[in-house]
């Protein structure tokens, strides 16, 4: 897999919609851009006055379109957009969808996030640092960015917010750590080469 | 003090001793103190893990070359006679495959005339992230007659010899490489495809040769029109006059073809060249390149490099080397050149003699990283307390905590200590103690009445979607480089087209030209002029940290945080964060899709 192609963090739901990808010849990053559309127009109109069920159908339109960009190869000139694409998409319909159940609930969109930023970050630096992508079970547990997407609402239609979130992000960490720890102590015998890379165009 | 360096046991070096002076003895070989200049480089490879020397010389310097390296009990050293560079090429090819060695090491290709500061040559040998790697400038130094390189993201793409041309040059090659054992294969094959053809150099080699003369000798004149003392060639009566020339503006080859060199220069100019013709080093380079090898730089940075070729060279350098401490020239260059504006003038000036204290102290960067990640969470731990006395607490705390976050890269760049897990923990780590202390802010801020979570998830939604912009653009460049074929050696060029004459008069608005001439379509002209515009800026001093503030790096973003919650409160910060840092990404992302629609 390219690093564009591991960056995007998808899971078992994205891989499954991302064999329709290849009836659709749209580039990829126009494609997650057609699925954030109407989630941002609601977020514009509605806020967090917005119903349930205008929610779901928006989350459910990114979540389709953005499985299908899975499917589409990441060689046009506007490739480097859709790992951001999907990354506003995850983290903006999860904080909306918080927002929509008030209280409390915001702070589990955040924990939930922050957890989802630990698995995005350690992608792009063990790739970076070791050449090396976390087995592809984790992927399956942690959901990728659209099965947390559906986590949310479905804690959301249950009424779980945020206790729900709280196990989730909790769960999730600490199989997370647990496996970036053991990859790292089992990785320390066996030396790979990485590319090296100063990050001279980065703002860090 | 010299930091410790990481023992690396099997590299081989090979000492190209192949430059003359003008008495025909090797250049390698005058003298240096109470030795050579050959001997003083070997000193230096002897004490960088350099386990076995091969010394290719030409058969005119062997005897003399033979008797330096009797003197000379550092390790193991092999002379071999080579008559010319078509035959150092292939006596680098033997070396490179090692034929019946069971562990080849790394191997190191130095040109036995090179004068430099020992960090500068363990800068490139003893990094175990430069695998495989040159020792290049970015700046003047040993301009015109260093062959040039071109880098994209730290990644050498095109390189000169005497008989190649490079276009777009970022840098020069100082005739130092180092290559990885997983590389040597390679080299092997790109000296043998090499070696006939600097034995019998094809037409375009050698149309190349004197185009590179002409090309030096107009540097020359530059040099001779801008120091103010240059009189024109050819036949004049005293009266005639060179126009007075503005440093900063290109100047027209016409006046430049013009300008009488006096004969010091012209002689250098002949030695140079003849130089440059028996530099195999040169044309390794560009076999690797060009047969697709992945190469880092090491940077000079602010050290002494010189290839004296005569007395007069020598004497210069010795005077010049003496100005150069070391040391503290080490622990400026620990610091990052691409740090923020904040960082820079804020945190390095103080923080570089922290690292340096650590370092006598024996503290390893990871220590350091983790203590840092320690005060970031205290620091979101008083944050949390959404008192005032927690937030200005908090505030100090966290300055506290990037402080030693500076620290950690210096010293790991000061001492040499680089690996893998250090790289990932610094950079989690970075990103841990932002998000912990968003927590800490929003808990606070709860405790006292005003929940701001949802401007919390932004802030963090924000700065991820920043950083992963960062890293895709990254990213699909390094698919870009490496899907570009480049041409073969026999080539002498490595541009789409062949570069026009160095007399030829320069045509108007290259930047809206696609490079083989035709006219661009009009998104990627626009594109281009705007880019050509954006780079422009960039050559005025101040507005390149102007741009590095609004960039919003770590730096800044640290001491907004810091600012806005000792004064006002974690909501102010949050709106702060979101409000620069979404100018900057949109800022960013403008100019990713000029570069995208340009290229």
């Amino acid at each position: 897999m390219s690093p564009l192609a591991i960056y995007r963090d998808d899971g078992p739901l994205a891989a499954l919609l991302g064999r329709l990808g290849a009836a659709i010849p749209l580039w990829p990053a126009a494609l997650v851009a057609i699925g954030l559309l109407p989630a941002a127009v609601a977020v514009v109109l509605e806020g967090d006055g917005a119903s349930e069920g205008l929610a779901a159908a928006c989350a459910a339109w990114l979540v389709l379109l953005g499985g299908v960009s899975r499917g589409r190869p990441l060689d046009d000139r506007l490739r480097w957009m859709v790992p951001s694409l999907l990354r506003l998409g995850e983290y903006g319909t999860i904080i909306w969808l918080c927002a929509i159940a008030g209280g409390a609930a915001p702070a589990g969109a955040f924990a939930l996030l922050a957890v989802a930023a630990f698995r995005q970050y350690d992608l792009v630096y063990r790739l970076r640092t070791r050449g090396a992508t976390p087995p592809p079970w984790t992927a399956a547990v942690s959901l990728g960015w659209e099965g947390r997407i559906v986590l949310t609402w479905l804690l959301l239609a249950a009424d779980l917010l945020p206790g729900g979130l709280y196990v989730a992000a909790g769960v999730l960490a600490a199989v997370l750590a647990g496996e970036s720890i053991h990859s790292w102590t089992s990785s320390l015998r066996v030396d790979a080469p990485a590319v090296y890379e100063d990050e001279e165009d980065e703002a860090a | 003090m010299s930091p410790p360096s990481a023992p690396q046991p099997q590299t081989t070096a090979i000492v190209l001793v192949a430059a003359a002076t003008d008495e025909g003895t090797a250049a390698a070989l005058l003298r240096w103190d109470e030795t050579t200049i050959l001997r003083r480089l070997l000193d230096q490879l002897a004490t960088l893990a350099i386990a076995r020397v091969h010394v290719l010389t030409r058969p005119a310097f062997a005897d003399a070359v033979d008797a330096e390296l009797a003197a000379f009990a550092g390790v193991p050293a092999e002379l071999h006679v080579t008559a010319d560079v078509a035959a150092d090429l292939r006596r680098i090819a033997d070396i490179a495959a090692r034929r019946g060695d069971t562990a080849p090491g790394t191997l190191v290709i130095v040109n036995g005339d090179v004068v430099t500061h020992r960090e500068a040559l363990a800068g490139l040998l003893a990094d175990p992230r430069v695998t495989t790697g040159v020792l290049s400038t970015g700046g003047r130094t040993g301009r015109p007659f260093t062959f040039r390189i071109r880098s994209r993201r730290g990644r050498v793409v095109g390189a000169g010899s005497p008989y190649h041309y490079c276009h777009h040059t970022t840098g020069g090659f100082l005739g130092v490489l180092k290559i990885a054992p997983s590389e040597r294969r390679l080299v092997a094959t790109a000296c043998e495809e090499l070696a006939p053809l600097a034995a019998d150099p094809p037409a375009s080699w050698l149309e190349e040769l004197e185009h590179k003369e002409i090309r030096w000798r107009l540097s020359l004149a530059r040099t001779q029109l801008l120091e103010g003392d240059a009189v024109p060639r050819g036949p004049h009566d005293g009266e005639a006059s060179l126009p007075r020339v503005d440093p900063s503006e290109s100047i027209d080859v016409a006046v430049l073809d013009a300008v009488e060199l006096p004969e010091e220069r012209l002689a250098e100019l002949r030695r140079r060249l003849a130089a440059g013709r028996e530099d195999a080093s040169a044309l390794v380079l560009v076999g690797m390149v060009r047969a697709g090898a992945p190469i880092g730089n090491s940077y000079l940075r602010e050290l002494f490099w010189a290839r004296p070729l005569s007395e007069a060279d020598v004497a210069h350098a010795r005077e010049e080397i003496l100005l150069y401490d070391e040391d503290k020239v080490l622990l400026d260059s620990a610091v990052k050149g691409t740090d923020g504006f904040f960082t820079t003038f804020f945190v390095s000036p103080y923080s570089r003699y922290i690292a340096r204290w650590a370092a006598r102290r024996g503290l390893t960067p990871n220590q350091v990283t983790t203590f840092s990640l320690v005060l970031g969470i205290l620091s979101a731990a008083a944050f949390a307390t959404g008192e005032r006395w927690g937030l200005i607490a908090g505030a100090v705390l966290l300055q506290l905590a990037f402080t030693f976050d500076c620290v950690d890269g210096q010293l790991a760049r000061y001492t040499r200590q680089f690996s893998k897990l250090g790289a990932w923990l610094d950079s989690v780590f970075d990103r841990a103690k932002e998000y912990v202390v968003f927590a800490g802010l929003a808990i606070g801020a709860s405790r006292t009445g005003d929940p701001v979570w949802v401007l919390a998830g932004c802030a963090l939604m924000l700065q991820t979607i920043r950083h992963t912009f960062d890293f895709s653009f990254a990213a699909a460049a390094h698919q870009t480089i490496s899907a570009t074929q480049p041409p073969p050696v026999a080539q002498s060029w490595d541009s789409l087209t062949k570069p026009p004459h160095p007399l030829a008069p320069r045509p108007a608005g290259a930047a809206t030209r696609a490079p083989d001439g035709a006219p661009l379509p009009w998104p990627q002209r626009i594109a281009a002029g705007a880019l050509a515009t954006w780079r422009a800026l960039d050559r005025l001093g101040p507005t390149i940290w102007l741009k590095r503030i609004v960039a919003f790096p770590i730096g800044e973003r640290f001491a907004a945080i810091s600012i806005t919650a000792a004064i006002w409160s974690a909501h102010t910060t949050f709106v702060v964060l979101l409000a620069w840092g979404g100018f900057a990404g949109l800022y960013a992302l403008a100019g990713r899709l000029l570069r995208s629609i340009a290229r």
